[in-house]
Protein backbone atom coordinates (compact mmCIF):
# COMPACT_ATOMS: atom_id res chain seq x y z
CA UNK A 1 0.00 0.00 0.00
CA UNK A 2 2.89 2.33 0.88
CA UNK A 3 4.60 1.60 -2.45
CA UNK A 4 1.33 2.11 -4.30
CA UNK A 5 0.74 5.50 -2.68
CA UNK A 6 4.36 6.52 -3.08
CA UNK A 7 4.40 5.67 -6.78
CA UNK A 8 1.00 6.93 -7.72
CA UNK A 9 0.98 10.15 -5.72
CA UNK A 10 4.39 11.43 -6.72
CA UNK A 11 5.84 13.42 -9.60
CA UNK A 12 5.16 10.39 -11.78
CA UNK A 13 1.46 11.20 -11.62
CA UNK A 14 2.18 14.31 -13.70
CA UNK A 15 3.91 12.17 -16.33
CA UNK A 16 0.90 9.86 -16.32
CA UNK A 17 -1.50 12.79 -16.69
CA UNK A 18 0.58 14.20 -19.55
CA UNK A 19 0.56 10.84 -21.30
CA UNK A 20 -3.21 10.58 -20.78
CA UNK A 21 -3.64 14.07 -22.22
CA UNK A 22 -1.42 13.19 -25.17
CA UNK A 23 -3.35 9.98 -25.87
CA UNK A 24 -6.62 11.89 -25.49
CA UNK A 25 -5.37 14.43 -28.03
CA UNK A 26 -4.28 11.77 -30.50
CA UNK A 27 -7.59 9.95 -30.16
CA UNK A 28 -9.47 13.23 -30.62
CA UNK A 29 -7.53 13.86 -33.82
CA UNK A 30 -8.32 10.30 -34.96
CA UNK A 31 -12.05 11.02 -34.65
CA UNK A 32 -11.66 13.56 -37.46
CA UNK A 33 -10.33 10.91 -39.86
CA UNK A 34 -12.43 8.58 -41.95
CA UNK A 35 -12.30 5.04 -40.61
CA UNK A 36 -14.42 2.20 -39.34
CA UNK A 37 -15.20 3.37 -35.82
CA UNK A 38 -14.85 0.10 -33.92
CA UNK A 39 -11.88 -1.31 -35.86
CA UNK A 40 -10.15 2.06 -36.07
CA UNK A 41 -10.58 2.80 -32.36
CA UNK A 42 -9.39 -0.68 -31.44
CA UNK A 43 -6.27 -0.31 -33.62
CA UNK A 44 -5.49 3.07 -32.11
CA UNK A 45 -5.74 1.77 -28.53
CA UNK A 46 -3.76 -1.34 -29.50
CA UNK A 47 -0.92 0.66 -31.07
CA UNK A 48 -0.75 3.55 -28.64
CA UNK A 49 -1.61 1.98 -25.30
CA UNK A 50 -0.90 -1.75 -25.47
CA UNK A 51 2.12 -1.75 -27.75
CA UNK A 52 3.78 1.52 -26.84
CA UNK A 53 2.79 3.17 -23.58
CA UNK A 54 2.30 -0.01 -21.54
CA UNK A 55 6.01 -1.03 -21.62
CA UNK A 56 7.12 2.61 -21.46
CA UNK A 57 5.02 3.40 -18.39
CA UNK A 58 5.98 0.15 -16.68
CA UNK A 59 9.58 1.19 -17.32
CA UNK A 60 9.00 4.70 -15.90
CA UNK A 61 7.45 3.33 -12.72
CA UNK A 62 9.34 0.08 -12.33
CA UNK A 63 12.92 0.87 -13.19
CA UNK A 64 13.16 3.53 -10.50
CA UNK A 65 11.14 2.07 -7.63
CA UNK A 66 13.68 0.05 -5.63
CA UNK A 67 16.64 1.86 -7.19
CA UNK A 68 15.39 5.24 -5.95
CA UNK A 69 15.11 3.85 -2.43
CA UNK A 70 18.58 2.31 -2.68
CA UNK A 71 20.01 5.60 -3.96
CA UNK A 72 18.36 7.84 -1.35
CA UNK A 73 18.94 5.09 1.26
CA UNK A 74 15.37 5.15 2.48
CA UNK A 75 15.48 1.39 1.91
CA UNK A 76 17.58 1.05 5.09
CA UNK A 77 14.52 0.91 7.35
CA UNK A 78 12.98 -1.76 5.14
CA UNK A 79 15.97 -4.09 4.87
CA UNK A 80 16.94 -3.59 8.53
CA UNK A 81 13.51 -4.78 9.65
CA UNK A 82 12.64 -8.36 10.63
CA UNK A 83 10.43 -8.79 7.58
CA UNK A 84 11.71 -11.51 5.25
CA UNK A 85 13.28 -9.77 2.30
CA UNK A 86 11.49 -12.03 -0.18
CA UNK A 87 8.17 -10.90 1.33
CA UNK A 88 9.38 -7.30 1.15
CA UNK A 89 10.22 -7.77 -2.52
CA UNK A 90 6.79 -9.25 -3.19
CA UNK A 91 5.27 -6.21 -1.47
CA UNK A 92 7.24 -3.86 -3.68
CA UNK A 93 6.17 -5.86 -6.72
CA UNK A 94 2.47 -5.84 -5.89
CA UNK A 95 2.56 -2.10 -5.20
CA UNK A 96 4.39 -1.49 -8.45
CA UNK A 97 2.09 -3.71 -10.54
CA UNK A 98 -1.00 -2.05 -9.04
CA UNK A 99 0.45 1.43 -9.72
CA UNK A 100 1.45 0.59 -13.29
CA UNK A 101 -1.96 -0.97 -13.86
CA UNK A 102 -3.81 2.07 -12.48
CA UNK A 103 -1.69 4.49 -14.52
CA UNK A 104 -2.12 2.61 -17.80
CA UNK A 105 -5.83 2.12 -17.19
CA UNK A 106 -6.14 5.88 -16.77
CA UNK A 107 -4.47 6.37 -20.16
CA UNK A 108 -6.51 3.61 -21.79
CA UNK A 109 -9.78 4.91 -20.39
CA UNK A 110 -9.00 8.48 -21.47
CA UNK A 111 -8.29 7.34 -25.02
CA UNK A 112 -11.36 5.12 -25.10
CA UNK A 113 -13.73 7.78 -23.75
CA UNK A 114 -12.41 10.50 -26.06
CA UNK A 115 -12.65 8.36 -29.21
CA UNK A 116 -15.83 6.41 -28.65
CA UNK A 117 -17.43 9.25 -26.72
CA UNK A 118 -17.10 11.42 -29.82
CA UNK A 119 -18.07 8.82 -32.40
CA UNK A 120 -20.58 6.83 -30.34
CA UNK A 121 -19.97 3.81 -28.17
CA UNK A 122 -22.07 1.49 -30.31
CA UNK A 123 -22.12 -2.29 -30.10
CA UNK A 124 -18.80 -3.97 -29.44
CA UNK A 125 -16.87 -1.03 -27.96
CA UNK A 126 -17.62 -2.16 -24.41
CA UNK A 127 -16.25 -5.62 -25.19
CA UNK A 128 -13.10 -4.11 -26.73
CA UNK A 129 -12.60 -1.91 -23.66
CA UNK A 130 -13.13 -4.82 -21.24
CA UNK A 131 -10.66 -6.98 -23.16
CA UNK A 132 -8.10 -4.19 -23.25
CA UNK A 133 -8.48 -3.71 -19.48
CA UNK A 134 -7.75 -7.42 -18.96
CA UNK A 135 -4.70 -7.20 -21.26
CA UNK A 136 -3.44 -4.12 -19.41
CA UNK A 137 -3.75 -5.93 -16.06
CA UNK A 138 -1.87 -8.98 -17.38
CA UNK A 139 0.76 -6.88 -19.15
CA UNK A 140 1.28 -4.66 -16.09
CA UNK A 141 2.06 -7.64 -13.89
CA UNK A 142 4.47 -9.11 -16.47
CA UNK A 143 6.32 -5.86 -17.22
CA UNK A 144 6.48 -4.95 -13.53
CA UNK A 145 8.18 -8.26 -12.73
CA UNK A 146 10.80 -7.45 -15.37
CA UNK A 147 11.45 -3.83 -14.48
CA UNK A 148 11.57 -4.31 -10.70
CA UNK A 149 14.24 -6.98 -11.22
CA UNK A 150 16.17 -4.58 -13.44
CA UNK A 151 15.97 -1.87 -10.78
CA UNK A 152 17.47 -4.23 -8.19
CA UNK A 153 20.21 -5.51 -10.50
CA UNK A 154 21.38 -2.39 -12.32
CA UNK A 155 22.65 0.93 -10.97
CA UNK A 156 21.12 2.98 -13.78
CA UNK A 157 18.01 0.97 -14.69
CA UNK A 158 16.41 3.80 -16.67
CA UNK A 159 18.95 3.42 -19.49
CA UNK A 160 18.27 -0.30 -19.73
CA UNK A 161 14.54 0.39 -19.44
CA UNK A 162 14.62 2.91 -22.27
CA UNK A 163 16.53 0.51 -24.51
CA UNK A 164 14.21 -2.33 -23.64
CA UNK A 165 10.94 -0.42 -23.95
CA UNK A 166 11.80 1.38 -27.18
CA UNK A 167 14.23 -0.93 -28.99
CA UNK A 168 13.30 -4.39 -27.78
CA UNK A 169 9.55 -4.16 -27.29
CA UNK A 170 9.01 -1.42 -29.85
CA UNK A 171 11.26 -2.70 -32.61
CA UNK A 172 12.17 -6.36 -32.08
CA UNK A 173 8.64 -7.14 -30.93
CA UNK A 174 7.28 -5.80 -34.20
CA UNK A 175 9.58 -7.71 -36.58
CA UNK A 176 7.76 -10.53 -38.36
CA UNK A 177 9.01 -14.04 -37.63
CA UNK A 178 9.95 -15.93 -34.51
CA UNK A 179 12.14 -13.19 -33.09
CA UNK A 180 9.04 -11.41 -31.83
CA UNK A 181 8.52 -14.37 -29.51
CA UNK A 182 11.20 -12.73 -27.36
CA UNK A 183 9.03 -9.72 -26.56
CA UNK A 184 6.38 -9.59 -23.81
CA UNK A 185 4.17 -7.58 -26.14
CA UNK A 186 3.86 -10.58 -28.45
CA UNK A 187 2.19 -12.74 -25.79
CA UNK A 188 -0.10 -9.97 -24.56
CA UNK A 189 -1.31 -9.32 -28.09
CA UNK A 190 -1.63 -13.08 -28.76
CA UNK A 191 -4.04 -13.27 -25.83
CA UNK A 192 -5.85 -10.22 -27.17
CA UNK A 193 -6.27 -11.89 -30.56
CA UNK A 194 -8.54 -14.46 -28.98
CA UNK A 195 -10.58 -11.97 -26.97
CA UNK A 196 -11.04 -9.16 -29.50
CA UNK A 197 -12.61 -9.83 -32.87
CA UNK A 198 -12.01 -6.51 -34.63
CA UNK A 199 -8.97 -4.63 -35.81
CA UNK A 200 -5.40 -5.79 -36.43
CA UNK A 201 -5.07 -7.42 -33.00
CA UNK A 202 -7.80 -9.92 -33.92
CA UNK A 203 -5.59 -11.21 -36.76
CA UNK A 204 -2.50 -11.51 -34.55
CA UNK A 205 -2.29 -15.24 -34.08
CA UNK A 206 1.39 -16.19 -33.70
CA UNK A 207 0.81 -18.03 -30.41
CA UNK A 208 -2.16 -19.94 -29.06
CA UNK A 209 -3.88 -18.36 -26.03
CA UNK A 210 -2.77 -21.31 -23.92
CA UNK A 211 0.87 -20.88 -24.93
CA UNK A 212 0.70 -17.11 -24.46
CA UNK A 213 -0.86 -17.41 -21.00
CA UNK A 214 1.66 -20.07 -19.98
CA UNK A 215 4.64 -18.04 -21.18
CA UNK A 216 3.38 -14.90 -19.46
CA UNK A 217 2.72 -16.76 -16.21
CA UNK A 218 6.09 -18.55 -16.22
CA UNK A 219 7.92 -15.35 -17.18
CA UNK A 220 6.20 -13.30 -14.46
CA UNK A 221 6.67 -15.86 -11.70
CA UNK A 222 10.21 -16.68 -12.86
CA UNK A 223 11.29 -13.04 -12.88
CA UNK A 224 9.64 -12.52 -9.51
CA UNK A 225 11.42 -15.47 -7.90
CA UNK A 226 14.80 -14.50 -9.36
CA UNK A 227 14.29 -10.91 -8.23
CA UNK A 228 13.30 -11.97 -4.70
CA UNK A 229 16.37 -14.21 -4.40
CA UNK A 230 18.67 -11.44 -5.66
CA UNK A 231 17.07 -8.95 -3.25
CA UNK A 232 17.45 -11.35 -0.33
CA UNK A 233 21.21 -11.63 -0.86
CA UNK A 234 21.80 -8.03 -1.86
CA UNK A 235 24.14 -5.85 0.18
CA UNK A 236 23.17 -2.26 0.99
CA UNK A 237 26.43 -0.44 1.73
CA UNK B 1 33.19 -14.76 22.04
CA UNK B 2 30.78 -15.67 24.84
CA UNK B 3 28.94 -13.07 26.90
CA UNK B 4 29.55 -10.30 24.41
CA UNK B 5 26.64 -8.53 22.74
CA UNK B 6 28.84 -7.99 19.68
CA UNK B 7 31.95 -9.97 18.90
CA UNK B 8 34.10 -9.68 15.80
CA UNK B 9 37.00 -11.93 14.97
CA UNK B 10 39.45 -11.28 12.14
CA UNK B 11 36.63 -9.35 10.50
CA UNK B 12 37.44 -7.69 7.18
CA UNK B 13 35.30 -5.91 4.65
CA UNK B 14 36.47 -4.68 1.28
CA UNK B 15 34.55 -2.55 -1.20
CA UNK B 16 36.38 -3.55 -4.35
CA UNK B 17 39.92 -2.39 -3.66
CA UNK B 18 38.92 -0.10 -0.80
CA UNK B 19 39.28 -1.53 2.70
CA UNK B 20 36.38 -0.80 5.06
CA UNK B 21 37.52 -2.97 7.95
CA UNK B 22 40.83 -4.77 8.19
CA UNK B 23 41.27 -7.87 10.36
CA UNK B 24 39.09 -6.33 13.03
CA UNK B 25 38.91 -7.94 16.47
CA UNK B 26 36.52 -6.65 19.08
CA UNK B 27 34.21 -7.68 21.90
CA UNK B 28 31.52 -5.33 23.18
CA UNK B 29 29.56 -5.90 26.36
CA UNK B 30 26.33 -4.50 27.78
CA UNK B 31 25.91 -0.77 28.37
CA UNK B 32 26.87 2.17 26.17
CA UNK B 33 29.94 1.75 24.00
CA UNK B 34 31.38 4.66 22.07
CA UNK B 35 33.02 4.18 18.70
CA UNK B 36 35.38 6.96 17.89
CA UNK B 37 37.49 7.43 14.80
CA UNK B 38 38.06 9.83 11.93
CA UNK B 39 36.04 9.69 8.73
CA UNK B 40 36.90 6.55 6.80
CA UNK B 41 38.07 4.67 9.88
CA UNK B 42 35.44 1.94 9.41
CA UNK B 43 32.77 2.99 11.93
CA UNK B 44 29.88 2.94 9.47
CA UNK B 45 31.13 -0.27 7.87
CA UNK B 46 31.08 -1.90 11.29
CA UNK B 47 27.52 -0.67 11.96
CA UNK B 48 26.35 -2.01 8.60
CA UNK B 49 27.96 -5.38 9.32
CA UNK B 50 26.27 -5.51 12.73
CA UNK B 51 22.88 -4.65 11.23
CA UNK B 52 23.23 -7.18 8.41
CA UNK B 53 23.16 -4.62 5.60
CA UNK B 54 26.45 -5.94 4.26
CA UNK B 55 28.27 -9.22 4.72
CA UNK B 56 31.87 -9.75 5.83
CA UNK B 57 34.49 -10.40 3.18
CA UNK B 58 36.52 -12.44 5.68
CA UNK B 59 36.15 -13.32 9.35
CA UNK B 60 33.10 -13.53 11.51
CA UNK B 61 30.80 -11.34 13.51
CA UNK B 62 28.22 -12.35 16.11
CA UNK B 63 25.53 -10.02 17.32
CA UNK B 64 23.53 -11.08 20.39
CA UNK B 65 24.97 -14.52 19.74
CA UNK B 66 23.88 -14.76 16.10
CA UNK B 67 25.29 -14.13 12.64
CA UNK B 68 23.55 -10.96 11.41
CA UNK B 69 23.92 -11.55 7.67
CA UNK B 70 20.62 -12.57 6.01
CA UNK B 71 19.18 -13.01 9.50
CA UNK B 72 15.99 -10.97 9.38
CA UNK B 73 14.53 -12.32 12.68
CA UNK B 74 17.60 -10.87 14.47
CA UNK B 75 16.62 -7.42 13.19
CA UNK B 76 13.70 -7.42 15.63
CA UNK B 77 16.31 -7.25 18.41
CA UNK B 78 18.33 -4.46 16.80
CA UNK B 79 17.58 -0.82 16.11
CA UNK B 80 19.76 0.93 13.55
CA UNK B 81 20.03 4.71 13.20
CA UNK B 82 22.29 5.34 10.18
CA UNK B 83 24.71 8.25 9.82
CA UNK B 84 22.94 9.49 6.69
CA UNK B 85 19.63 11.33 6.58
CA UNK B 86 17.16 9.11 4.77
CA UNK B 87 13.99 10.75 6.05
CA UNK B 88 11.30 11.91 3.66
CA UNK B 89 10.50 15.61 4.00
CA UNK B 90 6.86 14.87 3.18
CA UNK B 91 6.30 12.58 6.15
CA UNK B 92 5.57 13.58 9.73
CA UNK B 93 7.20 12.09 12.81
CA UNK B 94 4.05 10.05 13.38
CA UNK B 95 3.71 8.74 9.83
CA UNK B 96 7.42 7.87 9.65
CA UNK B 97 7.20 5.90 12.88
CA UNK B 98 3.96 4.26 11.76
CA UNK B 99 5.79 3.11 8.62
CA UNK B 100 8.72 1.76 10.66
CA UNK B 101 6.33 0.16 13.16
CA UNK B 102 4.50 -1.56 10.32
CA UNK B 103 7.78 -3.07 9.15
CA UNK B 104 8.22 -4.47 12.66
CA UNK B 105 4.75 -5.96 12.71
CA UNK B 106 3.26 -3.32 14.99
CA UNK B 107 -0.37 -2.40 14.41
CA UNK B 108 -3.31 -0.40 15.70
CA UNK B 109 -3.65 1.29 19.11
CA UNK B 110 -0.60 -0.49 20.54
CA UNK B 111 1.58 1.08 17.87
CA UNK B 112 -0.18 4.44 18.25
CA UNK B 113 0.49 4.62 21.98
CA UNK B 114 4.08 3.43 21.51
CA UNK B 115 4.67 6.20 18.95
CA UNK B 116 3.37 8.76 21.44
CA UNK B 117 5.60 7.30 24.14
CA UNK B 118 8.70 7.33 21.92
CA UNK B 119 7.92 10.90 20.83
CA UNK B 120 7.96 11.91 24.50
CA UNK B 121 11.18 10.02 25.18
CA UNK B 122 13.06 11.71 22.32
CA UNK B 123 11.50 15.09 23.07
CA UNK B 124 9.42 15.31 19.90
CA UNK B 125 5.97 15.24 21.50
CA UNK B 126 5.11 18.75 20.34
CA UNK B 127 6.24 18.13 16.78
CA UNK B 128 4.70 14.72 16.23
CA UNK B 129 2.37 15.86 13.43
CA UNK B 130 4.67 18.40 11.80
CA UNK B 131 6.26 17.70 8.43
CA UNK B 132 9.83 16.43 8.74
CA UNK B 133 10.82 18.89 6.02
CA UNK B 134 10.50 21.69 8.59
CA UNK B 135 12.64 19.99 11.24
CA UNK B 136 16.06 21.17 12.39
CA UNK B 137 19.03 18.82 12.05
CA UNK B 138 18.76 17.89 15.73
CA UNK B 139 15.05 17.06 15.37
CA UNK B 140 15.79 14.91 12.33
CA UNK B 141 18.44 13.05 14.32
CA UNK B 142 15.97 12.47 17.14
CA UNK B 143 13.39 11.25 14.64
CA UNK B 144 15.90 8.74 13.30
CA UNK B 145 16.73 7.61 16.84
CA UNK B 146 13.00 7.25 17.52
CA UNK B 147 12.67 5.04 14.43
CA UNK B 148 15.50 2.85 15.70
CA UNK B 149 14.08 2.42 19.22
CA UNK B 150 10.36 2.16 18.40
CA UNK B 151 10.23 -1.63 18.58
CA UNK B 152 12.18 -1.72 21.86
CA UNK B 153 15.31 -3.45 20.57
CA UNK B 154 17.90 -4.97 22.86
CA UNK B 155 20.71 -3.23 21.01
CA UNK B 156 20.63 0.26 19.54
CA UNK B 157 23.16 1.21 16.87
CA UNK B 158 23.51 4.97 16.57
CA UNK B 159 25.92 5.99 13.83
CA UNK B 160 27.06 9.61 14.26
CA UNK B 161 23.84 10.80 15.96
CA UNK B 162 25.52 14.09 16.92
CA UNK B 163 26.68 14.92 13.42
CA UNK B 164 25.58 18.33 12.18
CA UNK B 165 23.75 19.29 15.36
CA UNK B 166 24.28 22.59 17.22
CA UNK B 167 25.73 22.57 20.77
CA UNK B 168 22.29 22.59 22.39
CA UNK B 169 21.03 19.78 20.17
CA UNK B 170 24.20 17.85 20.89
CA UNK B 171 23.69 18.17 24.63
CA UNK B 172 20.09 16.99 24.32
CA UNK B 173 21.00 13.98 22.22
CA UNK B 174 23.81 13.02 24.61
CA UNK B 175 21.32 13.15 27.50
CA UNK B 176 18.84 11.14 25.42
CA UNK B 177 21.36 8.40 24.60
CA UNK B 178 22.35 8.14 28.26
CA UNK B 179 18.70 7.84 29.28
CA UNK B 180 18.08 5.17 26.64
CA UNK B 181 20.43 2.93 28.58
CA UNK B 182 19.87 4.13 32.14
CA UNK B 183 16.06 4.42 32.05
CA UNK B 184 14.97 2.24 29.16
CA UNK B 185 17.53 -0.54 29.36
CA UNK B 186 18.81 -0.43 25.79
CA UNK B 187 22.38 -1.44 25.08
CA UNK B 188 23.81 1.24 22.81
CA UNK B 189 26.70 1.43 20.42
CA UNK B 190 27.21 5.02 19.39
CA UNK B 191 29.81 6.51 17.09
CA UNK B 192 31.37 9.91 16.62
CA UNK B 193 34.52 11.33 15.13
CA UNK B 194 34.85 13.70 18.09
CA UNK B 195 36.43 12.14 21.15
CA UNK B 196 35.11 14.74 23.59
CA UNK B 197 31.53 13.95 22.58
CA UNK B 198 31.97 10.24 23.13
CA UNK B 199 33.68 10.94 26.40
CA UNK B 200 30.56 12.72 27.63
CA UNK B 201 28.43 9.75 26.62
CA UNK B 202 30.30 6.80 28.04
CA UNK B 203 33.59 5.77 29.56
CA UNK B 204 33.62 2.61 27.45
CA UNK B 205 35.11 3.28 24.02
CA UNK B 206 36.64 1.64 20.99
CA UNK B 207 39.02 3.74 18.94
CA UNK B 208 39.05 2.96 15.22
CA UNK B 209 41.64 3.99 12.70
CA UNK B 210 42.01 2.86 9.12
CA UNK B 211 39.71 -0.13 9.59
CA UNK B 212 41.25 -1.41 12.80
CA UNK B 213 40.32 -1.17 16.46
CA UNK B 214 43.53 0.41 17.77
CA UNK B 215 42.37 0.81 21.36
CA UNK B 216 39.40 -0.46 23.35
CA UNK B 217 38.43 -0.11 26.98
CA UNK B 218 38.00 2.63 29.50
CA UNK B 219 38.44 6.09 28.09
CA UNK B 220 40.63 7.19 30.98
CA UNK B 221 43.24 4.64 30.00
CA UNK B 222 43.05 5.67 26.37
CA UNK B 223 43.10 9.33 27.25
CA UNK B 224 46.19 8.68 29.34
CA UNK B 225 47.89 7.56 26.15
CA UNK B 226 46.52 10.47 24.16
CA UNK B 227 47.36 13.10 26.79
CA UNK B 228 51.05 12.36 26.46
CA UNK B 229 50.69 13.90 23.03
CA UNK B 230 50.03 17.67 23.05
CA UNK B 231 46.85 18.92 21.38
CA UNK B 232 46.69 22.02 19.24
CA UNK B 233 43.86 24.44 19.96
CA UNK B 234 43.24 27.56 17.90
CA UNK B 235 41.83 30.63 19.64
CA UNK B 236 40.71 33.67 17.65
CA UNK B 237 39.89 36.69 19.75
CA UNK B 238 40.64 40.32 20.47
CA UNK B 239 43.10 41.18 23.25
CA UNK B 240 45.07 38.03 22.45
CA UNK B 241 48.31 39.30 24.07
CA UNK B 242 46.60 39.64 27.41
CA UNK B 243 44.85 36.29 27.05
CA UNK B 244 48.18 34.64 26.18
CA UNK B 245 49.75 36.00 29.37
CA UNK B 246 47.01 34.35 31.41
CA UNK B 247 47.22 31.10 29.46
CA UNK B 248 50.92 30.74 30.26
CA UNK B 249 49.89 30.18 33.85
CA UNK B 250 47.87 27.06 33.06
CA UNK B 251 49.81 23.87 33.87
CA UNK B 252 48.34 22.09 30.83
CA UNK B 253 49.69 24.65 28.33
CA UNK B 254 52.93 23.53 26.70
CA UNK B 255 53.49 26.30 24.16
CA UNK B 256 51.75 29.04 22.20
CA UNK B 257 52.20 30.53 18.75
CA UNK B 258 50.58 33.65 17.29
CA UNK B 259 49.39 33.66 13.70
CA UNK B 260 51.34 36.07 11.41
CA UNK B 261 48.51 38.65 11.54
CA UNK B 262 48.19 38.15 15.34
CA UNK B 263 44.43 37.48 15.13
CA UNK B 264 44.82 33.84 16.15
CA UNK B 265 46.73 31.93 18.78
CA UNK B 266 47.58 28.25 18.52
CA UNK B 267 47.94 26.77 21.99
CA UNK B 268 49.57 23.39 22.59
CA UNK B 269 48.02 21.69 25.60
CA UNK B 270 48.49 18.32 27.25
CA UNK B 271 44.99 18.01 28.75
CA UNK B 272 42.39 19.68 26.54
CA UNK B 273 39.52 19.21 28.99
CA UNK B 274 41.48 21.18 31.62
CA UNK B 275 42.14 23.92 29.07
CA UNK B 276 38.49 24.11 27.99
CA UNK B 277 37.34 24.19 31.62
CA UNK B 278 39.65 27.11 32.42
CA UNK B 279 38.88 29.19 29.33
CA UNK B 280 35.53 30.75 30.35
CA UNK B 281 37.10 32.15 33.54
CA UNK B 282 40.12 33.51 31.66
CA UNK B 283 37.96 35.10 28.97
CA UNK B 284 35.85 36.77 31.62
CA UNK B 285 38.91 37.98 33.52
CA UNK B 286 40.53 39.45 30.40
CA UNK B 287 37.24 40.76 29.04
CA UNK B 288 37.97 39.65 25.50
CA UNK B 289 35.50 38.44 22.89
CA UNK B 290 36.39 35.02 21.49
CA UNK B 291 35.36 34.74 17.85
CA UNK B 292 36.38 31.15 17.39
CA UNK B 293 37.95 28.36 19.42
CA UNK B 294 38.52 24.91 18.07
CA UNK B 295 40.68 21.91 18.62
CA UNK B 296 42.81 21.38 15.55
CA UNK B 297 43.03 17.75 16.61
CA UNK B 298 39.27 17.25 16.77
CA UNK B 299 39.36 15.36 13.53
CA UNK B 300 41.55 13.06 15.62
CA UNK B 301 43.84 12.32 12.71
CA UNK B 302 46.88 13.54 14.64
CA UNK B 303 45.82 11.71 17.78
CA UNK B 304 45.26 8.50 15.89
CA UNK B 305 48.58 8.84 14.14
CA UNK B 306 50.08 9.19 17.57
CA UNK B 307 48.24 6.14 18.93
CA UNK B 308 49.34 3.94 16.05
CA UNK B 309 52.88 5.18 16.42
Amino acid sequence: MYTFRKLLFSRRIFITLLIALFVGGVMAYATTQEMDTLAGGTDMLDNIVLSFFMPVMAMIYGSSLVRDEIDDRSITQVVASPMDRMVTYAGYYLGLAASVCAAILLVLTTGFLVFFGALGFGAGSGHVYGSMVALVVIGSFAYSALFILVSVLISHPVYFGLLYAFIWEGYIGSIPGNIRLLAVKHYVRSLGAHWIDVGAISRYNASTPGDAATVLAVLTVGLLVVGALVFRRKEFP
Amino acid sequence: MTGAIVAAKALSKWYGEVIGLNSFDLELHEGITGFVGPNGSGKSTFFKLVSGLIRPSVGQIRVLGEDPWANQPLMARLGFCPDYDNLSDEQTFRSFLAFVGGLHGMRGPTMGSRIEEVARIVGMGEHIDRRIGGYSKGMRQRTKIAGAMLHEPELLLLDEPLSGTDPLGRREIIALVQSLHAEHGHNVIVSSHVLHEIERLTPQVAVLYKGRAIATGNIQEIRGLIDKHPHNILVESDRLDELAKRLVGLPCVVSMQFSPDRTGLTVQVTRPEEFFAAMPGLVEAVGCRVRRMLSLDDDLESVFRYLVG
